[in-house]
């Protein structure tokens, strides 16, 4: 048993995690909650079973916030998503386009180093596919002003699913030409969701600043 | 909100979670008395999820607290049933009564 349960934190990650969906006006609620019978669990039961409640909780509160924030702000949520998507569609072409610009200026310079050449256009290529992702996802999380990581999540989620869609079609297909590509796709969801997770843990910051000063 | 409005099951639940405690109700203790009494787990989220479901519909209101050190310097949130609520209750608790009427239920599963 632990004699001083308030020395005893509950897990960071949870806690992160619950900062990162619920509302503001919500997670203070919810945070100090969990935090005041998590620590009556640690002097009752020790830490081990608190952690697991405390793990329990997030697991079972997460898509409840979820679902809570859509429902307060469908329409913010859903236009920073389809934002999103066709931002993907505008952007992609151009940065498409500033790659081969570089290509072609420094084209003197990649002749003398064909392996420099080799990477800027492979990796290279999937870096900058990547960094596109990422901005998209700063974009979307920006404008759906505390839903960053419901919006991004659904972004990702649709990305995700046409990159299982064209996996079974190529399947389908017989055409496995592209099928190592299909990882970078979900890459990009990964990448969407980070930006979100950044985006909200920045702001939840800013707010912090002036309390603790 | 109309008069043919009735309340969901665990909408009911924490209605009379609230009612039975009075002045004290906040996620903990509300959370608390509904495990006891229904004997399941009930998740913090699940609860403010309805409390929020039920202010927006005008049953319940809520006031904030003063922050506390064993909550990290966090303010709790008390709710409590607004006389549009307690109608609301009184008027699920006539429709349950009036169909579990004759059906010797309680009988049966004593």
């Amino acid at each position: 048993m632990t004699s001083r349960p308030h020395l005893v934190h509950p897990p960071r990650l949870a806690v992160w995690l619950i900062s990162l969906f619920a509302l503001a006006h919500e997670a203070e609620s919810i945070l100090g909650d969990l935090l005041e019978e998590f620590a009556l669990i640690v002097s009752k039961s020790g830490v081990t079973a608190a952690r697991h409640w405390y793990w329990r909780q997030t697991i079972r509160t997460l898509p409840r916030l979820a679902g809570f924030s859509f429902r307060t702000a469908p329409w913010l949520t859903l236009t920073a998503v389809a934002g999103g998507f066709l931002l993907r569609k505008l952007i992609g072409p151009l940065i498409g386009s500033a790659t081969f610009a570089v290509i072609q200026k420094y084209q003197t310079f990649f002749e003398n180093h064909f392996s420099a050449y080799l990477f800027f256009t492979s990796t290279g290529l999937d870096i900058e596919h990547l960094i596109t992702f990422l901005l998209i996802g700063f974009i979307v999380a920006y404008v759906a002003r505390e839903r960053e990581i419901l919006a991004t999540g659904m972004l990702a989620f649709i990305f995700g699913s046409l990159a299982i869609a064209g996996s079974a079609y190529m399947a389908i297909m017989g055409n496995d030409v592209l099928q190592w590509r299909l990882m970078w796709y979900f890459a990009d969801s990964i990448v969407i969701v980070i930006a979100g997770a950044i985006v909200r843990t920045h702001r939840l910051a800013v707010k912090a600043r002036p309390s603790s000063a | 909100m109309g008069d043919r409005d009735f309340l969901g099951e665990f909408e009911h639940i924490v209605l009379l979670a609230l009612l039975r405690l009075e002045d004290r109700a906040y996620g903990v203790t509300v959370r608390q008395e509904i495990e006891l009494r229904t004997d399941r787990e009930v998740s913090i989220g699940a609860v403010y999820a309805t409390l929020d479901r039920l202010e927006r519909k005008g049953y319940v209101s809520s006031h904030r607290g003063e922050p506390t050190p064993e909550r990290g310097g966090r303010s709790k949130r008390f709710f409590r049933v607004t006389g549009v609520g307690l109608k609301a209750v009184g008027r699920t608790h006539r429709v349950i009564q009036s169909m579990t009427e004759g059906l010797g239920l309680i009988r049966s599963y004593i």
